[in-house]
C-alpha cells in the first residue's frame, strides 16, 4: 500500500515541478491524438453523413464493414501500419516508420470507423422528410447534409469524444508504429507501459495521472461545448 | 407552367402513378385531392424532382423536369411546404432567411417583409423549437415564399392544424399566392380547403386521375362512383333508363322511377347520384316544383358536420341533410314518415 501512496506523491510532485521530460511525453500525445482525430473527423463526418443520405448498391454492406471497423484491435491496426511503412513496404519511402507522422496514420485508421459509424448512425437518426425540406429550399446535396450535421451536432459531437477517447488511451498501435522511441515517439501511454515494467511506479502513476487529467480537461471542454448547444435548444 | 403528359411511375418510386396529361398554367392554384394513400404525395415529390423520374414527359417553366441538368434551376424556382413544417433548430428569423443563403443571396430584405406578410415579425428571434404548431406553420410558408417562387408545392399543408387556425391561414395564403403570381398546387384530403383556395383541381384515386377540372363541376358531376363517393355524393344507386324526352331521364331504382336531366340514351345501366343538401324533407305530400317526390321512413338520424343527416327508406335508400331547426319544427326521428323530393336537376348520372 505504501508504494502506491508513494508513487502518487513522486507523480504529483514530478507534474508539479514541471519535469521536462513527462511535459514533452503529454505533449506528443496530445498533438498525435487531437491532429489524427481532426483528420478523421474531417474524413469520417462528412463519409458518415453521405453515406446515410445517399442510395448505393451494398449500402448495409459497407455499413456492415464500417461497424467491424470500430472494434478494429489497435495492435492490428498499428501492425498494418507498420507494415506499409516499412523499408520495403508500399509508403517505405515516406520514412515515417517510428516517427509521430506514422503514429498519427495508425491512429487515424483507429479513428475512422468509430467516428463514421457513429455518423452514419446520427445522420441516420434525422427524419428523412427534413433532408428532403432542405433540398426543396434550393440546397445542393452537400449544402443539405451541411444543415443536417448542424441539427445533430451534439450527437456529432459525441462521436468526436468518443474517437478522441479512444486515441488518447490507445497503446498498442503507437507503441508498434511509434517504438516508442525517447524524445521521439514516446507518448504517455507507451511511457507508462514502459516505467511499469521499468518498476518506476512513481513516474508511472505521474503519467498515468497526467493522461487522466488531458482526457479529463479534453472531454470537460468537448462535454462543455455540447451541453452549450443543447441548453440553446 | 406544369405539363405532364403520359407519366409512368413503378413501384420503385414506392407508389404506381399514372397521369395521362396535367397541366397546370401560370398562376393558378390548382388543387389535387383524393383518400389517404391515393398518390397525391406521390404526385407532389414527383412535381418536387423528390423522386425518381418516370416514363412520360414532365416539364415546368418550358424546361425537361426529367433531365437532370435542370433538376437545381428547377428546384430554386420552386417552394415545397410539407404538412409538417421541418424547420432548423434556430432562430425564425434564421428560417426564413435560409433559402436565399443556399441560393448564396446577401440580400435579406424580404426576409422582414415575408414575416409581416405571414404575421410573425414579432417571432422573428425566437429558436423555432419555441413555437406553437400554427406558428410553425406560417414560418414554413414565410420560408417557402421568401425566394418569390415561380411554382410553390403544398402536400397537405394544414393537416395538423385546428379549424380556426386553418381557416385564417387558408385566407393568408390564397392572397400572398394570388399577389406573388406564383402557380401553386395543392395535395389535399380536405375538400374544404381546397374549394376555398384553388382554381381547378383533380381527384386522384389509386394513383390516376380520374377527373380534372372546376371545382364546381367535379362536386356537381362526377364522373365515376368513386369521385362521387370521395366528393360527398351520399346517395349513390343503380338503375335502368327506362325512357327519355328531350334531356329528361326517366331513370328505373327497384320498383320506383327517377326523374334526371342527362344525356344518356334510354336502355343505359346508370348510378343515380344525389347529394345529401340537395334532398329536401317535408311532412307534405305536395311535390312543388320537384321533379322527384317519394313517401319515405327515416331509418336513421345522425349529427353530420352542422346539421343532421337523415338515412330514408322510399324504396331504394336516400341519404338528407337537414338543419337542426328542421328536425326539431318536423318532429323527425327515426321511424317517422316523411316525404322526401330533388329537383331532376340536382341529381346526376353516372354511366355504369
Amino acid at each position: 500500500m505504501d508504494f502506491i501512496l508513494s508513487g502518487l506523491q513522486k507523480g504529483l510532485a514530478l507534474i508539479f515541478t514541471g519535469n521536462a521530460e513527462v511535459y514533452a511525453i503529454a505533449e506528443l500525445s496530445l498533438l498525435v491524438s487531437l491532429f489524427a482525430t481532426g483528420v478523421a473527423v474531417l474524413i469520417g463526418v462528412p463519409l458518415g453523413s453521405f453515406i446515410a443520405v445517399k442510395k448505393f448498391p451494398l449500402k448495409k454492406l459497407a455499413i456492415s464493414i464500417i461497424n467491424t471497423g470500430m472494434g478494429l484491435p489497435p495492435v492490428v491496426a498499428g501492425l498494418f501500419v507498420m507494415l506499409f511503412l516499412s523499408r520495403n513496404g508500399p509508403l517505405g519511402f515516406l520514412e515515417w516508420l517510428y516517427t509521430p507522422g506514422g503514429m498519427i496514420i495508425a491512429q487515424i485508421i483507429i479513428a475512422l470507423p468509430i467516428i463514421t459509424a457513429l455518423s452514419v448512425s446520427a445522420m441516420q437518426s434525422v427524419d428523412p422528410n427534413f433532408y428532403r425540406q432542405i433540398l426543396t429550399l434550393g440546397a445542393s446535396e452537400r449544402q443539405a447534409v451541411w444543415v443536417c450535421l448542424k441539427e445533430i451536432r451534439l450527437t456529432v459531437t459525441a462521436a468526436v469524444i468518443a474517437g478522441f477517447g479512444r486515441l488518447i488511451s490507445e497503446v498498442g498501435a503507437v507503441m508498434i508504429v511509434g517504438g516508442n522511441i525517447r524524445h521521439q515517439t514516446r507518448v504517455l501511454t507507451t511511457a507508462t507501459v514502459l516505467e511499469t515494467q521499468m518498476g518506476n511506479f512513481d513516474t508511472a502513476i505521474a503519467l498515468g495521472l497526467i493522461l487522466l487529467m488531458l482526457s479529463f480537461v479534453i472531454n470537460l471542454a468537448l462535454t462543455f461545448l455540447q451541453q452549450q448547444r443543447a441548453g440553446a435548444k | 407552367m406544369i405539363k405532364l403528359k403520359d407519366i409512368r411511375l413503378g413501384a420503385a418510386a414506392g407508389f404506381n402513378l399514372l397521369i395521362d396529361s396535367l397541366d397546370v398554367g401560370e398562376g393558378e392554384i390548382f388543387a389535387v385531392i383524393g383518400p389517404n394513400g391515393a398518390g397525391k404525395t406521390t404526385l407532389l415529390n414527383l412535381l418536387a424532382l423528390l423522386s425518381d423520374a418516370g416514363e412520360g414527359s414532365m416539364e415546368m417553366l418550358d424546361r425537361n423536369a426529367f433531365y437532370g441538368a435542370n433538376k437545381m434551376f428547377l428546384r430554386r424556382a420552386m417552394s415545397v411546404v410539407f404538412s409538417q413544417p421541418y424547420l432548423i433548430n434556430d432562430t425564425v428569423y434564421k428560417n426564413v432567411a435560409l433559402p436565399l443563403k443556399l441560393r448564396g443571396v446577401h440580400d435579406y430584405g424580404c426576409v422582414a417583409e415575408m414575416l409581416e406578410l405571414f404575421k410573425i415579425a414579432a417571432l422573428k428571434d425566437r429558436n423555432a423549437s419555441r413555437l406553437s404548431q400554427g406558428e410553425r406553420h406560417r414560418v414554413s410558408l414565410a420560408r417557402a415564399f421568401v425566394t418569390r417562387p415561380k411554382l410553390v408545392l403544398l402536400d397537405e399543408p394544414f393537416s395538423s392544424l385546428d379549424a380556426r387556425i386553418k381557416s385564417s391561414i387558408t385566407r393568408d395564403l390564397r392572397r400572398v399566392i394570388k399577389a406573388a403570381g406564383a402557380a401553386a398546387v395543392l395535395a389535399t384530403q380536405d375538400q374544404a380547403e381546397a374549394l376555398t383556395l384553388c382554381d381547378r383541381m383533380a381527384v386522384i384515386i389509386n394513383g390516376r386521375i380520374i377527373q380534372q377540372g372546376a371545382a364546381q363541376d367535379i362536386f356537381a358531376r362526377p364522373v365515376s362512383k368513386e369521385v362521387a363517393d370521395f366528393v360527398g355524393v351520399e346517395t349513390i344507386i343503380g338503375g335502368k333508363i327506362t325512357g327519355k324526352s328531350e334531356n329528361l331521364c326517366s331513370v328505373k331504382v327497384g320498383d320506383k322511377v327517377l326523374e334526371v336531366i342527362a344525356e344518356y340514351n334510354a336502355g343505359d345501366s346508370v348510378f343515380v347520384c344525389v347529394r345529401p343538401e340537395d334532398v329536401a324533407v317535408s311532412k307534405s305530400a305536395e311535390a312543388g316544383s320537384m321533379r322527384n317526390h317519394f313517401k319515405a321512413k327515416i331509418i336513421s338520424i345522425e349529427p353530420w358536420r352542422l346539421e343532421y343527416k337523415l338515412s330514408l327508406d322510399c324504396g331504394f335508400n336516400l341519404i338528407s341533410a337537414v338543419t337542426k331547426q328542421s328536425v326539431e319544427s318536423l318532429g323527425l326521428k327515426a321511424g317517422a314518415e316523411v316525404f322526401a323530393s330533388f329537383k331532376a336537376t340536382a341529381a346526376h348520372l353516372i354511366k355504369r
